[in-house]
């Protein structure tokens, strides 16, 4: 559907996308992902059309689109404030891109109508100004107002990032439901791994203006591709030489010029970690409550880790209690020295 | 899914877009080379091509010579003297108002404000012949002192003392806008960090208030030294010979009166663009090291101080009321007297048995004693603004040049903003807008009365190709000139608030328009247009008003195809009763400046009051006055069902009867 080929966009010397390649299939939910800066949004507006790369090309359904204007791409985007029109009620908001395309004043009403009553918008508020609605309810009326065009694509740049957390995670599960009612190809930017992990078909992780990896959510977060990725998603560990030193005097097969990482969840503590590949020793240095679990910061041999527990609300460990903890071989994730993944 | 438009398709050529941005890099080349830097270019030339009057050869160092030689630089120290000494009372005044009203707790602090704030619709030669009607050697007051002292000197109130006190008065307007919104921008929590660090009420507003005021105080500081070196309707009204009224008298005597005039005349203009480039230039370095930016996350609203001392407290007020009482005497006093009959207003005493409407409508016939001992009657020697062809012609005259010159600045400043508000293509605004954007700032260096002058020596010629060889000096052309004067005047003063507006403008707006198929004329009409246009509004009106009472642009182009209402009033203060004439000028005056007050009222309220109000607003009002008219028309609506239900009773009877009727035949 969508095709990104060797995209390099430039603002002035600097150089914010190296040869972008991507290639998102019809009906996907495509995230971009990636820490502030790193050209995820500019990707976006590549797509879009808002920059214009130096070298490379945009294809949609097999059509070259680098030079097309943007008013004629017929690809939609909700934006991180929404950008809805503040001098225009609700309903001419959604009606604009309409309006634009000279439809009859009955088609343009019954389209309004018919994607605000999917979307939850009743004919009430569609008479009033966007400043009187929540955010929540804003950002219904900008994704509608994408929609209603019927575009090939829909873009969204940090949607939710405006909403506090509680509405953040209900509209996250209505976005996810939205667009596979629509069935429409969706690209998403964000820099909430959490987001992309719940709301993706797949995820392109960006760093300094290069794609780490493309994945499914399951292959980014327990293949990280780089030792990047890896540390960008999740919580993790990285196991320092002392530690290293220690597991391989206990017989696990580590080859010290690599980097070894450990998710926190894949930590057994106490009597769990019986199952364990290798049993460590530990000390609790100190807990954090999360109420859902509890992160543990434990000494082990030359090093402080830190592992999650389910709250079960019996096994809470006390600073300064002594436990076992206990690791898989087949959790560890090892990078080479150029960050790149390594199977053991 | 819609098709989208093929690669490759040709977008360059001779299309709409192309042609209007052909048009517009044309027409903003001409505005700029035409009637900002050419005129002005020619006045220099003067200077330096002046003849001399005893050989006839061109002698480029005589004026300078005259110059140097003594007999001009009067004009140059007084205004000077009067810019300084206005910066000082005006600073005073101005921060003691904005105090009083905003910081410090003083009872009555609304109706203060509201006192302390009628020069922003009474100000210029209006405010001028104002203080004239209270304090000349006639005056109101001064007969008042005279009585109670009559060894006073019933001229006080003339030259510099008279044109000091005056603007001092009407500059603080400045003040009242731009430093009270400063004050109350201030975080609240910053005083009360600095009170709870244990500093005293006073140091507190010397070390954290008065800090934050300094970028405001110091841009009103060199706008009042500006104004205070070009003022004229002030100097010209109460008499103080300053530089601008000097270069309006040269630019209207001839070779035979004196030694090249013309010339001194574009010297003085030179000498007074050369301060205004000083003085600005300063002040963007000043601007360029940066404001005290408020770092707070959550700002809190500043409360007002109590004053604790009682008798500091007690001086606070007196002060505050003092200020107040001399704001609005005059604007009462007028109000007053624009009702009461000539021969009242003659004597200087209120009749409160006989109020008139005389001054605003109607004519009335005057008889007087001529110097022959023999009794005439004048007819309709009396008469009111809006039955006195002169006052009604300078209005009519103000109203339309004002507002074409206002509209036209508006729309003009919008679409170069609009255009240098375009990024490229890297994301970057483009250098040709910021070319743009200092060619309309370019009249900022030049006083007024420089552009003035120069359109008028400049284009008093039919060799100017570029205005098709016409004469624009000349008869009626004389009005599009004064047009193109007020417009371009105002060009600098609408770019800065019309921009500033324009980046209030989330560019995620333009984005979502031109995602929804919006092209760039679309977009801006539908979308950036209606979110600056209550700002738009504003600077309309502001400049419309401005210009509306504006005298020292018409008194340059003096001309009687191009009198202004400012003329007329100034005309008003001097032929009083001249041989039967013009008997009521002075209370026509007063209802001129009534009316001009509220023409400027109305329009401030209705771009601040109404046009300010943002959609949600402006639908929850629409609301309300839907239900009340509901409500209003509930009763009728019932009384009209009932009527035609009875009517529809009636009808059905009818209907029967017919029936009954046919079924009979």
């Amino acid at each position: 559907m969508i095709e990104l080929k060797d995209i390099v966009v430039q603002f002035g010397d600097f150089t914010a996308l190296h040869n972008i390649n991507v290639h998102v299939k019809e009906g996907e939910f495509f995230t971009f992902l990636g820490p502030s800066g790193c050209g995820k949004t500019t990707t976006l507006r590549a797509i879009t059309g808002f920059v214009e790369p130096v070298q490379g090309s945009v294809h949609v359904a097999g059509r070259d689109i680098t030079r097309v204007p943007i008013e004629e791409r017929n690809i939609a985007i909700v934006f991180q404030s929404y950008a809805l029109f503040p001098t225009m009620t609700v309903y001419d908001n959604i009606a604009f891109g309409l309006k634009i395309r000279r439809l009859k004043k009955d088609e343009i009403d019954r389209k309004v109508r018919a994607i605000a009553k999917k979307l939850d918008l009743s004919d009430e508020q569609l008479k009033k100004a966007v400043s009187q609605l929540s955010g929540g309810q804003q950002q219904r009326v900008a994704i509608a107002r994408s929609l209603v065009n019927d575009p090939d694509i829909i873009c969204m740049d940090e949607p939710l990032s405006n909403l506090d957390a509680k509405l953040r995670v209900q509209l996250r599960n209505e976005l996810k439901d939205m667009q596979k009612n629509f069935g429409i190809t969706s690209i998403y930017v964000t820099h909430d791994q959490e987001e992309a992990l719940t709301l993706s078909d797949r995820i392109a992780v960006f760093n300094k203006g290069y794609i780490e990896q493309i994945g499914t959510p399951n292959e980014v977060y327990n293949h990280s591709a780089t030792e990047f990725v890896c540390n960008f998603i999740g919580d993790i560990n990285r196991l320092e030489a002392p530690l290293v030193t220690a597991l391989r005097q206990k017989g696990m097969k580590l080859d010290p010029a690599h980097s070894h990482y450990l998710r926190l969840e894949r930590l057994s503590l106490g009597e769990e970690s019986a199952s364990a590949d290798l049993i460590l020793p530990g000390v609790v240095e100190s807990r954090e409550y999360y109420g859902l679990y509890i992160k543990y910061s434990i000494r082990l041999d030359g090093q402080v880790i830190r592992a999650i527990e389910k709250n079960d609300g019996v096994h809470i460990h006390e600073p300064g209690e002594q436990l076992n903890v206990g690791l898989m071989a087949r959790d560890l994730m090892r990078y080479d020295a150029q960050g790149k993944a390594v199977t053991a | 899914m819609t098709a989208m438009r093929a690669r490759g398709e040709k977008r360059g050529g001779l299309r709409p877009a192309f042609l209007l941005k052909l048009f517009g890099v044309g027409f903003f080349v001409y505005l700029f080379f035409g009637f900002m830097l050419l005129p002005t270019l020619n006045t220099l030339t003067q200077i330096f091509t002046a003849k001399n009057p005893t050989t006839g050869a061109t002698d480029p160092w005589a004026v300078i010579r005259f110059f140097l030689a003594g007999s001009m630089s009067k004009y140059l120290w007084n205004s000077v003297k009067l810019a300084v000494l206005l910066v000082v009372t005006v600073n005073v005044v101005g921060v003691s108002l904005v105090l009083l009203t905003e910081y410090f707790d003083i009872k009555g602090a609304n109706i203060l404000r509201m006192g302390y704030m009628t020069t922003l619709i009474y100000g210029g030669i209006a405010l001028g012949t104002g203080y004239l009607f209270l304090y000349d050697s006639n005056g109101i007051i001064t007969t008042l002192l005279i009585n109670a002292f009559p060894g006073m000197n019933p001229n006080w109130f003339s030259g510099f003392r008279a044109v000091l006190f005056t603007m001092t008065f009407a500059v603080t307007s400045n003040h009242m806008l731009f430093l009270r919104n400063a004050i109350r921008g201030i975080d609240y929590n910053t005083v009360e960090a600095a009170r709870n660090l244990g500093a005293g009420p006073l140091r507190v507003l010397w070390k954290v208030v008065f800090p934050t005021l300094l970028p405001t105080m110091f841009s009103l500081t060199v706008m009042t030294f500006i104004t205070g070196l070009c003022a004229m309707s002030a100097p010209v009204l109460l008499g103080y010979d300053s530089i601008n009224p000097e270069i309006v008298r040269l630019a209207g005597s001839s070779v035979a009166d004196e030694a090249f005039p013309q010339a001194r005349a574009a010297l003085l203009s030179v000498i007074l663009a050369l301060f205004t480039i000083g003085l600005l230039t300063i002040l963007s370095a000043y601007e360029k090291r940066g404001h005290y930016l408020s770092v707070s996350k959550t700002k809190a609203r500043l409360v007002k101080q109590k004053i604790n001392n009682p008798i500091a407290n007690a001086l606070a007020h007196i002060y505050a009321y003092v200020l107040f009482v001399v704001y609005m005497t005059p604007v009462v006093m007028i109000v007053i007297f624009s009702f009461q009959t000539h021969s009242a207003i003659q004597m200087k005493t209120l009749d409160f048995s006989n109020w008139t409407l005389i001054n605003y409508v109607g004519q009335q016939d005057f008889s007087y004693l001529t110097s022959r001992g023999v009794h005439r009657v004048r007819q309709g020697a009396i008469s009111g603004v809006f039955s006195n062809e002169a006052t009604l012609g300078g209005i009519r005259t103000s109203f339309i040049l004002s507002a074409l010159a206002a509209a036209a600045a508006c729309v003009i400043v919008v679409v170069a903003c609009n255009y240098i508000f375009k990024r490229n293509k890297k994301g970057k605004l483009r250098r040709s807008g910021a070319v743009l954007e200092y060619s309309l700032l370019f009249p900022w260096l030049l006083p007024t009365i420089l552009i003035c002058y120069s359109y008028r020596i400049y284009f008093n010629s039919n060799d100017i190709w570029y205005v098709a060889n016409q004469n624009l000096y000349y008869m009626e052309n004389v009005r599009l000139l004064i047009i193109i004067a007020y417009m371009v005047v105002k060009l600098p003063f609408s770019l800065r608030m019309i921009k500033a507006s324009f980046y209030a403008i989330d560019s995620e707006l333009e984005d979502a328009a031109r995602s929804l198929g919006a092209g760039g004329l679309t977009t801006f009409l539908r979308v950036k247009l209606p979110i600056i246009l209550p700002s738009v509004l504003a600077v309309f009106a502001l400049n419309f008003n401005a210009l509306f009472t504006e005298y020292d642009m018409s008194a340059t182009f003096a001309s009687s195809y191009g009198t202004s209402y400012a003329m007329v009033l100034q005309s008003m203060t001097r032929e009083e009763g001249l041989y039967g004439y013009n008997v009521n000028a002075t209370g026509r005056r007063n209802a001129s400046t009534v009316f001009i007050m509220l023409v400027s009222g109305l329009i401030l309220y209705l771009v601040y009051g109404i046009g300010s109000r943002d959609l949600a607003e402006r639908l929850q009002r629409r609301d309300k006055w839907r239900k009340r008219w509901d409500k209003m028309k509930g009763p009728f609506v019932r009384r009209k069902a009932s009527m035609v239900n009875e009517q529809q009773n009636l009808i059905d009877i009818k209907d029967v009867a017919a029936d009954f009727a046919g079924a009979m035949r």
